[in-house]
């Protein structure tokens, strides 16, 4: 049986390219599919990059790279309903730990550096089938049929491999959809400062929370819902980010509409990871955090791929290619899997049901009195007690969730 | 109401650059849809592709399709066999 490359990355996004970049550097042999006429063609993300896995891959990246504005500071706020609302910001100029993105512009960029490396990426070529063949996995493709002992999926949250040999079951609650606009303004801010506004109840019956990111001269303004909760929602999906935009009150002509689906399944319940002559990376293998402060996919992209990249020199050199679990053993000992268990308390909380709305309102509760003045006052923890007993929440619950949200 | 303001979907879609497919990507087992009272995916897909008919079927408007690959899970009867188009969408911001 003759195959037509050592490895086939399927999907040209971050995870992907890192996977083509590191395995060309380790002496593969390597074919990379991507289905947009360029790749970032079919890529949306929030928009921010934490850079430290970019700085593995590429040294020199912050000075090449095509990144908006570095995150110098951080603002959450917190509906709780029409009147009130809870706002956050932490500011630290200087600050080079992440940067706002527009992936059609970075995603290019980044197939461009993996091609002068001399990775061969085929576009505009789209996997319709996939099945095992002999010792390997042969790709149907509108282009063609291609084999290859080791696949790399790399195709994005829809794990197109994965999903046609029967190995991933999605369901509405373990993904998130994601909707986007970009928005031309007047960003009055010096060059080197970015803002990441996260902002929760702004729109009534769905799950998740909307954002707004600097970028150099426009905003990128959206949502992130789980696809279960948008039947309950105020607002249809197609209007959801105008109704969000409008309510925060951004104006602006808009540049752009997108939408994507977002992995949202949280370290416990990860999909398989690797099958025989198959591994999967970034959002194909669900690699997502939510951990309260920090939302990220990015990295865990770069950071898997390159890992792949590496893995699938050790099993080329093996000749075992139905013994891919090194793969997975190289994940565990990386910050990649590491991070993703460390989240998972505070992903747990995050969604559990009275985590983004009761809470909110407690607090909101509780504030609205220290900040009022009548003649009747009382102390703060009594206040307290009384505003969650009023939810129906039990003080020793509320410690419980707070011992999570800080473990 | 607010959302009197809002840039209509057809309007935004619009900005978009498309180079759409001779057929449907998106094929929608309609007999399923006539029993199907809420039909979750005309409120769940962000491009509206889906469109209840008088007569209880969905009509796909593929050619909108941005493609989000919400179509994987939006169904509860499975009715929506999806793939991704070989042309479609391509993003300038992403």
């Amino acid at each position: 049986m003759s195959f037509d490359a050592d490895v086939i990355i399927v999907g040209g996004g971050l995870s992907g390219l890192s996977a083509g970049i590191t395995a060309v550097r380790e002496g593969l042999n390597v074919i990379l599919l991507e289905r947009g006429e360029y790749s970032g063609a079919k890529n949306v993300s929030g928009g921010r990059m934490y850079v430290h896995a970019l700085k593995r891959l590429i040294p020199d990246a912050l000075e090449r790279a095509p990144l908006e504005r570095p995150i110098t500071k951080e603002t959450f706020e917190i509906f709780c309903d029409k009147n009130r609302k809870i706002t956050f910001s932490f500011e630290e100029k200087d600050k080079k730990n992440s940067f706002s993105v527009l992936r059609s512009k970075f995603d290019r960029w980044l197939a461009s550096e993996a091609e002068n490396l001399g990775l061969l990426i085929s576009y505009s070529t789209l996997v319709l089938n996939a099945y095992r063949e002999g010792e390997g996995i042969t790709l149907e493709t509108n282009r063609g049929t291609l084999k290859a002992p080791l696949i790399i999926d790399a195709s994005g949250v829809t794990s197109v491999v994965f999903r046609l040999l029967g190995l991933r079951r999605f369901t509405p609650d373990k993904w998130m959809l994601g909707v986007k606009e970009i928005i031309k303004t007047d960003v009055n801010l010096p060059e080197n400062e970015g803002e990441v506004r996260t902002i929760v109840g702004a729109i009534k019956g769905v799950k998740g929370g909307g954002f707004v990111y600097t970028n150099k001269d426009t905003l990128s303004v959206g949502m992130a819902v789980t696809f279960d909760s948008l039947p309950k929602s105020e607002f249809p999906a197609k209007d959801l980010v105008e109704a969000f935009r409008e309510r925060i009150g951004i104006e602006g002509e808009v540049l752009e509409y997108s939408a994507h689906a977002i992995p949202y399944y949280g370290f416990k319940n990860l999909p398989p990871l690797y099958d025989k002559n198959l591994i999967a990376v970034g959002d194909s293998a669900g690699f997502l955090i939510n951990d309260g402060f920090t939302i990220r996919g990015m990295d865990l992209a770069i950071g898997s791929g390159m890992i792949a990249g590496l893995a699938a020199k050790k099993i080329v050199e093996s000749r075992n290619f139905s013994n891919t679990e090194v793969y997975y053993e190289m994940l565990k000992d990386s910050f990649v899997l590491k991070h993703l268990e460390l989240a998972y308390n505070r992903f747990e909380l995050i969604n559990s049901p009275s985590t983004l709305s009761t809470y909110p309102e407690i607090l909101c509760n509780v504030l609205s009195d220290m900040f009022t003045v009548e003649e009747n006052r009382d102390t703060l923890i009594n206040d307290v007690l009384y505003r969650l007993k009023e939810k129906g929440i039990p003080l020793s619950q509320a410690v419980r969730d707070l011992w999570k949200a800080v473990k | 109401m607010e959302s009197s303001k809002i840039v209509p979907l057809l309007k935004r879609l619009g900005l978009n650059t498309y180079n759409v497919d001779k057929k449907s990507h998106i094929e929608v087992n309609t007999d399923i849809c006539i029993n199907c009272k809420d039909k979750p995916c005309t409120v769940s897909c962000p491009a509206g592709t889906y469109e209840a008919l008088p007569d209880g079927r969905i009509a796909v408007h593929y050619e909108r399709c941005l493609e989000c690959g919400g179509a994987l899970v939006i169904c509860p009867f499975g009715a929506i066999k999806f793939r991704f188009p070989e042309g479609g969408i391509s993003y300038r911001y992403g």
